[in-house]
C-alpha cells in the first residue's frame, strides 16, 4: 500500500524551485540584515530612543521637529527660526556638493574613458594608472588629500602660486567657502570606477555604426555626438543613478577630513555626518532614524525623477520611441 | 507554493525586526551563575590603547587573577575612534561591560544617566576616602551621582622649550605660583618674541610674514571651547550655563574677553596657530611641542608619557599664567573607572574598582595611564618614578597646579552635553578660521544657540 503518492512536478515548477533555492540565501540575508533593520529604524523614527533606555513612542514629534518653523523662516529669512536649522544646513551642504560633484564626476570619468578608448601605445597601463586610485581606501585617500590641500604645507597652493600665478590661493579645507569644492576635487580622484563602466560601454558600441557614419561624411565630433553619446546614454543613466545615491551617502571622507565635526564653521556638515552626530554623539537614535528615512525618501524621489526623465534622453538600441 | 514561501519570508522579516528591536531594552542586571564572576574592563574612551599600555594592562589582569579565586578580570581594548559605537552596541545588546575606564569628566558627563552611583557601595564598606586629593573626589560627583573611586589626576601647566627661549633671548617663565607678574600680558609678550616666520622674523618685526610661520609662541589648540574659556574666570568657569542649567552664559564678559584674546592671538598678534597652522602641524609631526612647532604648550600630565620622549631640545614646565582679572584657573582632568548601571556582576566590579585604586596598586596603574595617583599617600612613590623617567623637571609645578583647578569643570555635565559642546565648538571653529570675525556677535549667537538647546532639553524636545 502506498501512503504517499509522489506528485509529478512539471519542468517549469522544477525550474522555479531551483531558482528560489539559488536565491534564498541572499533573500534571507537581505531580510535579516536589510529589511529588518530598516523596519526597526522606521519604528525608532517615531520614538525617543537614546540606545540605553527602551524607546519611548513620540508619534510624529521627530518629523515635526524637522519641518517646524518653515513658515516663520519664509517670513523672516532667518534660518534660526527653523525647528532644526542644522538639518536644513546639512541638506544644503549635501545638495551643494551633489550639484558640483555629480556632473563633474560624470563628465570627467566619461571623458577619461573616451581618451582611454583610443588606440594609443600602452593603453592598458594608462587604464590601470587611472583606475588604481579608485581602489584605495577612502581614509587613505582623504589623509593624502588633506596634506595636498593644506594651505601652509600642501603642494597644491605652491603650484597655484608659482605655476599659475594665483597670488592668494584658497585655504581649502580650512576655508568655509572652499571646503566643499576641496571635497569635490578629492572626489574626482575616485572616478576610476565609473570610468571602467564607461569604457566597457564604449567597447560595446558596434563599429559598423562608426563605419556608416564615416561613409556619410561625419567628422570626429559628429561621430562622438551622434553615435558615441547616444549609445552611451544607458551607461550614463546607470552612473547618474548610482552617483546620485552615493553623493547623498557621502560620509567617510568628510568624517576623516574634519574629525567628524563638519567644520570649518559647519561648512562641511553633510547630511550623513549630521545623522551620525545625532545617533552617536547626541544619542538621539530616534531623530537619527527620522533623518535616515527622510534621506531615503529624498533619494527615492530623485531616483524616480531620473527614471521618469530617462525616456527623453536615454537611448536603448532596438527601442522604438513612443512605445 | 508561492503563498508558503511568502509566509516563510514574512516570518523571517518579523523575526529580523524582533531581533533588531531586542537590543533596544536594557537587560536586567542579574548575577551570572558562573564559578568566577567575570569583570570586563572596557578601555578606549581615554588612554590605554597604546601597545605598551596593552601589555601592562595584561600584566595587571594576571596579577589580579592570580590573587583572586572568585573574580576574573579582563581588559577589553577598543580603538578610541570606535569606542562610543562599540560601547553603545554592548549596552544596547544587554552585554554592558562591568567597568569602563579609565576615563574622564567628558565621557562621564556624556553618559551621565547610565552610570551606577557608587555612594551605596562606599557606605556599605565604610570605604575610607580621606586619602584622596579633594578635587579627585569632587570633579566627577553630582548631586545624584558619584561615578566611581578616584584613580588619577591630570593637572595642567605650560611645557616650554628652553632652547627656543635661549635662542630668542627671552627669560623662562617663572615657576613661582605667587609671582603675579606672570600674567596674560606677560605670556603674550613672550609668545610674540618666540613666534618665528621662515626668515626668523617675529610678529614685532615689520617684515614678519604670518603665512610662513614655522614656530608659534603659545598654543593649547587641542582642547575645546569650554576648555579654552575656563581660564578666564567667568562665575561658572568652565560651564556655559547658570547653576540651575536653565540660562546660557556663553556671552559672559569673561568668555567674550577670552574669545577675543584668542582671536587676537591668532590673527593680530600671530602667536597662536590658526586652523591652517594646526592642520600643518598635524600633517607634519602631529606633535606641536615635541615637533618644535610651539614654544609654550599648555597641556596636562598625560602629555609627559605621550610627548616627552627623547626630545631634541631642553624643556621644563611652568605654571599657567594669571588671567585678566588676576586669577589663576588651571584646568584639571580626573580619571576613574565607572560601572554601567545595567552591567552584571556589579559587586565583583566594585571589588575590582577598589583593587585598582588601592594603595598597593594605584602607582602601577597610574604609571600605565600617565596620571598622578589620586591618593596623597602615593605622591612620594610616584614622584620617585617620575624623577627617574623625566629628570630635571620642576615637579612642584605639577602638584601645586591641583590647587588652581577649574570648578565647575570645563567638561562637566550640561543638558544635552553633545549639542551644547558642538554649538560652542562651532564658534571656536569660526574664531580659528575667520580673521574678520566679530567675536562679540559670535558669542551672542552661541549664547542663543545654547539657550535654545537647553530650553528644548527642559521641554523634552
Amino acid at each position: 500500500m502506498t501512503l504517499f503518492k509522489p506528485q509529478k512536478i512539471s519542468l517549469a515548477r522544477r525550474e522555479e524551485l531551483a531558482g528560489y533555492a539559488f536565491i534564498i540565501p541572499w533573500i534571507i540575508g537581505f531580510i535579516i540584515f536589510t529589511i529588518g533593520p530598516m523596519l526597526s529604524s522606521l519604528y525608532f523614527s517615531f520614538t525617543d530612543y537614546n540606545i540605553i533606555d527602551p524607546p519611548r513612542w513620540v508619534g510624529l514629534a521627530n518629523y515635526a521637529r524637522v519641518f517646524s518653523g518653515i513658515p516663520e523662516f519664509i517670513q523672516t529669512g532667518d534660518p534660526r527660526q527653523l525647528g532644526d536649522p542644522l538639518f536644513w544646513k546639512s541638506l544644503q551642504v549635501t545638495l551643494y556638493f551633489a550639484c558640483l560633484a555629480l556632473p563633474l564626476n560624470l563628465i570627467f570619468s566619461f571623458l577619461l574613458a573616451v581618451l582611454l578608448n583610443q588606440k594609443v601605445p600602452g593603453v592598458n597601463i594608462w587604464r590601470t594608472i587611472f583606475f588604481l586610485p579608485s581602489i584605495i581606501a577612502g581614509v587613505a585617500v582623504t589623509l593624502l588629500w588633506v596634506r595636498i590641500l593644506n594651505p601652509r604645507m600642501g603642494i597644491l597652493n605652491p603650484f597655484l602660486q608659482n605655476v599659475l600665478g594665483i597670488q592668494n590661493p584658497p585655504g581649502w579645507l580650512q576655508d568655509p567657502n572652499w571646503a566643499v569644492p576641496a571635497l569635490v576635487i578629492m572626489s574626482l580622484w575616485g572616478v576610476g570606477g565609473s570610468m571602467i563602466i564607461y569604457l566597457a560601454g564604449l567597447q560595446g558600441i558596434p563599429t559598423d555604426l562608426y563605419d556608416a557614419a564615416k561613409v556619410d561624411g561625419a567628422n570626429a565630433w559628429h561621430r562622438f555626438w551622434n553615435v558615441t553619446f547616444p549609445m552611451m546614454t544607458p551607461v550614463l543613466f546607470y552612473n547618474l543613478v548610482l552617483g546620485m545615491i552615493s553623493t547623498f551617502q557621502y560620509f567617510t571622507e568628510v568624517y576623516v577630513a574634519t574629525q567628524g565635526t563638519g567644520n570649518p564653521q559647519r561648512a562641511t556638515l553633510f547630511y550623513n555626518l549630521y545623522l551620525y552626530q545625532n545617533a552617536f554623539r547626541y544619542f538621539d537614535m530616534g531623530y537619527a532614524s527620522t533623518m535616515a528615512w527622510i534621506l531615503f525618501i529624498i533619494a527615492l524621489l530623485l531616483t524616480a525623477l531620473i527614471f521618469r526623465s530617462s525616456g527623453a534622453w536615454v537611448y536603448y538600441e532596438g527601442q522604438l520611441r513612443g512605445r | 507554493m508561492k503563498k508558503k514561501l511568502f509566509k516563510l519570508l514574512g516570518m523571517l522579516v518579523l523575526a529580523s525586526v524582533l531581533m533588531s528591536a531586542c537590543g533596544a531594552g536594557a537587560a536586567p542586571a542579574t548575577q551570572a551563575p558562573a564559578e568566577k564572576a567575570k569583570v570586563v574592563i572596557f578601555v578606549g574612551f581615554g588612554t590605554g590603547t597604546d601597545p605598551d599600555q596593552v601589555t601592562a594592562q595584561d600584566a595587571l589582569a594576571r596579577k589580579f587573577n592570580d590573587s583572586h579565586d572568585n573574580i576574573e578580570m579582563e581588559f577589553l581594548i577598543v580603538p578610541t575612534e570606535e569606542a562610543t559605537e562599540r560601547y553603545l552596541a554592548m549596552v544596547a545588546g544587554g552585554n554592558a561591560p562591568q567597568l569602563v575606564g579609565p576615563h574622564g569628566t567628558s565621557t562621564i558627563a556624556k553618559f551621565k544617566e547610565q552610570w551606577e552611583d557608587v555612594t551605596s557601595y562606599i557606605e556599605k564598606d565604610s570605604y575610607d576616602m580621606s586619602d584622596f586629593y579633594g578635587p579627585a573626589t569632587t570633579i566627577n560627583k553630582y548631586p545624584d551621582l558619584d561615578a566611581g573611586l578616584p584613580l588619577g589626576l591630570y593637572p595642567s601647566f605650560i611645557f616650554y622649550n628652553k632652547d627656543a627661549f635661549d635662542a630668542a633671548g627671552v627669560d623662562y617663565p617663572t615657576h613661582d605660583y605667587a609671582d603675579t607678574s606672570w600674567n596674560i600680558e606677560a605670556l603674550r609678550e613672550k609668545a610674540m618674541q618666540l613666534t618665528l616666520d621662515a626668515n626668523d622674523n617675529t610678529p614685532n618685526d615689520a617684515e614678519f610674514d604670518p603665512a610662513t610661520i614655522k614656530q608659534w609662541g603659545y598654543a593649547d589648540t587641542w582642547t575645546d571651547m569650554r576648555g579654552q574659556m575656563t581660564m578666564f574666570g567667568a562665575p561658572t568657569e568652565g560651564r556655559p550655563t547658570s547653576d540651575d542649567y536653565k540660562t546660557a552664559q556663553v556671552n559672559s564678559p569673561e568668555w567674550i574677553f577670552g574669545a577675543q584674546w584668542l582671536h587676537d592671538g591668532i590673527f593680530k598678534d600671530h602667536f597662536i596657530p590658526d586652523a591652517a597652522g594646526q592642520s600643518a602641524i598635524d600633517a607634519d609631526t602631529g606633535d606641536p611641542f615635541g615637533g618644535g612647532h610651539v614654544a609654550m604648550w599648555y597641556s596636562h600630565t598625560w602629555y609627559m608619557s605621550e610627548g616627552l620622549n627623547e626630545l631634541p631640545f631642553k624643556y621644563d614646565i611652568a605654571p599657567l599664567f594669571y588671567n585678566q582679572d588676576g586669577e589663576r584657573i588651571s584646568r584639571i582632568h580626573a580619571d576613574l573607572f565607572t560601572m554601567p548601571k545595567t552591567a552584571r556582576n556589579k559587586d565583583a566590579a566594585w571589588e575590582v574598582m577598589k583593587w585598582l585604586v588601592a594603595p598597593e596598586q594605584i602607582v602601577d596603574v597610574c604609571k600605565i595611564y600617565g596620571c598622578l595617583p589620586a591618593r596623597q599617600s602615593s605622591q612620594g612613590a610616584y614622584l620617585t618614578y617620575m624623577k627617574e623617567r623625566y629628570p630635571g623637571i620642576d615637579y612642584d609645578v605639577i602638584f601645586t597646579a591641583i590647587d588652581y583647578l577649574d570648578s565647575p569643570h570645563h567638561e562637566s555635565w550640561v543638558p544635552d552635553w553633545g549639542r551644547v559642546n558642538d554649538a560652542l565648538n562651532n564658534t571656536q571653529s569660526t574664531i580659528y578660521t575667520d580673521p574678520n570675525a566679530d567675536v562679540k556677535a559670535l558669542m551672542n549667537i552661541a549664547n542663543e544657540d545654547v539657550q535654545k538647546i537647553i530650553d528644548e532639553y527642559a521641554g523634552g524636545k
